[in-house]
């Protein structure tokens, strides 16, 4: 067979039947091979959509995601997607054509140094440099991108390597391999358990990802400590356990950061204290004793010391820290402050209040579903005002912050889960950054929703000008929007715009109902801000708060 | 603070630019550096002396997590690449 056909081959062994790309010069010899091949290829209309599509894939079902483009400005499109699934640790590969080896370093037509771009945004690349590696290095591709911390594989692979013949091999499947559990630390870390008065879990992404949901789960339950939860990490804790105290951090509920500034032992689960949690760093959970529990050795100590630090699988780690304190003191201040700081909705204006349709919005979704947003103040609405019954059903673009994320994740997550209602959260800025995707969308009849929130701003920056720039609002006016509805039928999507109060219901209902796609286009008032809101270089008991 | 580095690599020809981002990313400059690939082992036998006032635990941690290091350890602190291999 040749190396191009080799590569669907491969995929296949790892049960890849989908996979999203856009052809080109360098990799047509795959998408010949695609031409009579069972692995089913979603054309999206730019490669950084194909990436997040990817992402959308991986995210939503915790199976690696496939994407594909071809040399030069086909790889550099990628390039946002991959650094994206590199900073939220999502297990992507992605496979580019490269031109015929012998023209590499002549300056080729579309040839560049797509290995060297990849460095820093992948967790490892290759360029293949044989047909007897290409086998080879697309198992380890596999294998790496799923292994320990997951995270993003590119293997980029010359034309000559495509066209050339090699014989396929059958290849086992490496089994996952975990550190030892450290009988030791995990002793030392139920002594502190067993003995602090204000112990809080700060859960992380990293749960999700080893899929040890149902064991965090049981862990709450067994030990009943009080839990606050990172962006990634929404949808881990029951909504109605009766300590989950929500979101920490910069946009997180007053109820997590007052409970993170008065913990004495904070234990770290598959978090890495990042800035947008901690605030001033060395304000953060001031007077806690840290239990650092991750899978990736780097994280540790990185910027937090630990006292007790634990390198495992979740999987396997969690069941053993089973120990119930007694802290009936605490437990009652966790709930008064979730009862006091409960998110309100008693929104007194005739226009559409956000945070109030997203949360309608959030109740009258079918159990199956999954809502990816972009970034900026929508984000922080759908993290604040939407409940999850798992991480996999919330994509939100956390470490990178990539604004066009949405709709192309979204598409990532219809194709992967058929029968679940995919919805897009977005805003007026990023919705425009992946546009084009809606092509997708068409092409495959995919029933996406997408609930557009529109202010005509770049709302999260116009915030910020507002609080801390003087309300000077450089470039951050986008009221020549196009016309959204127009813009949706022109790809045979219904859409309905809606701008009071009294028309949520009916724009929900019609969102929902929809056989196939629907764009609901909600104008707001640009005036309404993301609160809390814990300032720049504030510790997180620190925050700004609105008026309702 | 200066320390030196020595770490077994694979032989890829991208393996130094690989080490070499992540030294500079993570906030530490590269004093000396000596390297040696070994066909017998099919690996590349690197000492680095770097320098930089971030924990040099954090840089040893982020070095050994690359796919294409297989094994890392600290030299003597003060200790120089190029003194040492002498």
């Amino acid at each position: 067979m040749t190396g191009a056909e080799l590569v669907l081959k491969v995929l296949q062994q790892h049960g890849i039947q989908h996979i999203f790309g856009y052809p080109g010069g360098a990799i047509m010899p795959i998408y010949d091979a695609l031409y009579d091949s069972d692995v089913e290829h979603f054309l999206c209309r730019h490669e950084q959509g194909a990436a997040f599509s990817a992402i959308g894939y991986a995210r939503s079902t915790g199976k690696v995601g496939v994407c594909m483009a071809t040399s030069g400005p086909g790889a550099t499109n990628l390039v946002t997607g991959l650094a994206d699934a590199m900073m939220d640790s999502i297990p992507v590969v992605a496979i580019t054509g490269q031109v015929f080896s012998g023209l590499i370093g002549t300056d080729a037509f579309q040839e560049m140094d797509v290995l060297g771009m990849s460095l820093s945004i992948t967790k490892q690349s290759f360029l293949v440099q044989s047909l007897d590696e290409l086998a080879d290095i697309l198992h380890q591709a596999f294998e790496v991108a799923q292994s320990g911390r997951p995270g993003p594989v590119l293997v980029d692979i010359p034309k000559d390597i495509q066209i050339g013949a090699v014989d396929f091999e059958p290849y086992p499947i490496a089994q996952k391999q975990y550190p030892l559990l450290e009988t030791n630390a995990i002793a030392k870390a139920r002594d502190l358990i067993g003995s602090a008065q204000k112990p809080l879990f700060y859960i992380g992404g990293g749960v999700g990802m080893a899929d040890a949901i149902e064991e965090m789960q049981d862990l709450l339950n067994a030990t009943q400590i009080p839990a606050i939860s990172t962006l990634k990490a929404l949808g881990t804790v029951p909504a109605d356990y009766p300590y989950n105290l929500g979101l920490v951090g910069m946009h997180g509920n007053q109820a997590a950061n007052h409970a993170v500034q008065e913990c004495d032992l904070l234990i770290c689960t598959g978090a890495r204290f990042d800035d947008r949690v901690t605030g001033k760093l060395d304000s953060f959970a001031p007077n806690a004793k840290i239990i650092h529990l991750d899978i990736d050795p780097a994280e540790i100590h990185k910027l937090r010391q630990a006292d007790v630090s634990i390198l495992a699988d979740f999987k396997q780690l969690l069941p053993e820290l089973a120990v119930t304190p007694s802290i009936s003191t605490w437990q009652q201040h966790a709930a008064d402050l979730k009862t006091q700081y409960a998110w309100r909705y008693d929104f007194p204006g005739e226009t559409i209040y956000a945070p109030k349709l997203l949360n309608l919005l959030s109740q009258r979704l079918p159990f199956d579903h999954a809502v990816s947003c972009d970034v900026g103040q929508h984000q922080m609405w759908v993290a604040q005002h939407m409940l999850f019954s798992s991480p996999r059903n919330h994509l939100s673009s956390g470490g990178a912050g990539t604004m066009g994320f949405g709709l192309p994740a979204a598409i990532g997550v219809q194709v992967a889960r058929p029968d679940c209602t995919s919805v897009v959260v977005s805003g007026d800025g990023s919705f425009m950054m992946n546009v084009q995707e809606l092509g997708t969308i068409k092409r495959f009849k995919l029933p996406v929703k997408i609930v557009l929130l529109d202010n005509q701003r770049l709302g999260m920056v116009k915030q910020w000008q507002e609080l801390f720039f003087e309300e000077r609002y450089s470039e951050t006016n986008l009221s020549d929007n196009p016309d959204f509805v127009t813009l949706a039928k022109a790809f045979d999507i219904p859409a309905l715009s809606i701008n009071q109060a009294d028309q949520i219901e009916d724009g929900i209902d019609q969102l929902i109902n929809s056989k196939g796609p629907f764009l609901l286009h909600v104008q707001i008032d640009e005036k309404e801000n993301v609160w809390p809101l814990v300032p720049p270089g504030k510790a997180n008991n620190d925050m700004l708060e609105g008026e309702l | 603070m200066t320390h030196t580095i020595k770490l077994e690599a694979s032989n890829r020809p991208e393996v130094m630019e690989r080490i070499l981002r992540v030294v500079r990313h993570r906030g530490f400059s590269l004093e000396e550096v000596l390297m040696k690939q070994c066909h017998t082992t099919n690996s590349t036998q690197i000492t680095l002396t770097v320098s930089g006032e971030r924990p040099i635990s954090n840089l040893e941690n982020q070095l050994n997590k690359l796919y294409d290091v297989a094994q890392l350890e600290r030299a003597q602190t003060g200790a120089s690449a190029v003194a040492m291999n002498a």
